[in-house]
């Protein structure tokens, strides 16, 4: 596992209070990783709190929004080769020692990519009503059309392998929320996706992308549309196609 | 059927976006106000009684009005949408060029 190069991608916006603690958490449990932060415009400290460590730091020159800055890490982890990416959030929802448990499930599966699932067995984690509904719904969709079981497809905790570190770093028009609608372009384009039960904690600072009734709304709206076009894609090329 | 020469174009044009957004030429998210814009017009040219209706509860008496009216606002509203993009990718250029001075110099001084 050591002899892979693995690299922690954390988006950060505004999170002056967290990320001290995340990324010293992260060499802790993950010694032999490299953590590369994408400071996404932060308008507090998070610039000058990340400088201090021994990490990469990537300063984004405006507010590209959460996607967007996952791929540049992505693309920073395919300039440099990396074997392995582990999307970590810098709220400190995601728990370090669990990215090695999905690290190890990734390679052991020789899976491309591997999803931390909150739901696969039950925790105390909460959704809000409507983050409920969109989950299951995309859930249900995802085994329609590509006949796999994916409890959490709004997680943004995933291990990813180089095939797919290439692939995110190409992607033209890389989404603005990477959830159900990649997955579903991911499965069908032949990649395989498994889910491990991971254990996360409530995001408690920092806004949220899909607080109240409007966003969550939106976001369901925009979800659906990019998966017709996904769908609609994919029944014009053949399945596998890489 | 009077109006199926209006379902062939709007048909056309639902395909036309839709086939630039399967080759990336168009990105979803800008597609969603064409294509949603295109099936309210599809639907009105399917059933053009639907517009005698709201016409006559808006007050407007002659219904193709209402049509233009409907076309006229929602060119306007992407107009406004496209204007405040161009302003936001102005801002974002102008900064890009800022950096990319100051790191030039940057890696001039390395290079020294």
């Amino acid at each position: 596992m050591k002899d892979n190069k693995v690299l922690f991608v954390i988006p950060t916006h505004n999170e002056e209070k967290n990320i001290k603690n995340v990324i010293r958490n992260i060499k802790k449990s993950v010694s032999y990783a490299d953590i590369v932060v994408i400071n996404d415009w932060s308008t507090d400290k998070t610039k000058d709190i990340v400088e201090k460590e021994d990490v990469v730091l990537l300063n984004l020159p405006f507010n590209v929004g959460y996607a967007s800055a996952v791929q540049t890490g992505i693309k920073y982890a395919y300039e440099k080769d990396y074997d392995y990416v582990i999307q970590f959030d810098g709220d400190g929802q995601h728990i370090a020692s669990e990215a090695e448990k999905l690290l190890n499930e990734c390679m052991k599966s020789k899976s491309n990519i591997a999803i931390g699932s909150r739901f696969l067995v039950p925790t105390d984690y909460h959704h809000t009503f409507f983050r409920k509904v969109g989950t299951k719904l995309f859930s249900i969709l995802i085994k329609i059309f590509c006949k796999e079981k994916i409890t959490d497809p709004t997680s943004g905790f995933q291990c990813l392998d180089k095939n797919v570190i290439k692939k995110y770093s190409r992607m033209q028009g890389y989404p603005e929320f990477p959830d159900a609608n990649l997955i579903i372009e991911m499965l069908l384009s032949g990649y395989k996706i498994i889910e491990v039960p991971v254990i996360m904690k409530e995001s408690n600072t920092g806004v949220s992308m899909h607080g109240g009734i409007y966003k969550p709304f939106k976001y369901m709206v925009k979800m659906l549309y990019t998966i017709t076009f996904i769908l609609f894609k994919h029944s014009f090329s053949k399945k596998g196609d890489k | 059927m009077k109006n199926i020469y209006f379902v062939i174009v709007i048909v056309l044009l639902i395909t036309y976006i839709s086939r630039n957004v399967i080759k990336s030429r168009v990105s979803v998210k800008e597609s969603f106000f064409w294509i949603v814009g295109s099936f309210v017009a599809l639907i009105l040219a399917i059933f053009p009684k639907s517009m005698d209706s709201i016409a006559g509860f808006l007050g407007i008496a002659y219904a193709p009005t209402l049509f233009l009216l409907i076309c006229v606002l929602f060119l306007l509203f992407m107009a406004f949408r496209d204007s405040k993009r161009i302003a936001e990718q102005n801002e974002k250029i102008v900064e890009l060029g800022q950096q990319v001075a100051y790191l030039k110099n940057e890696v001039k001084k390395w290079k020294k």
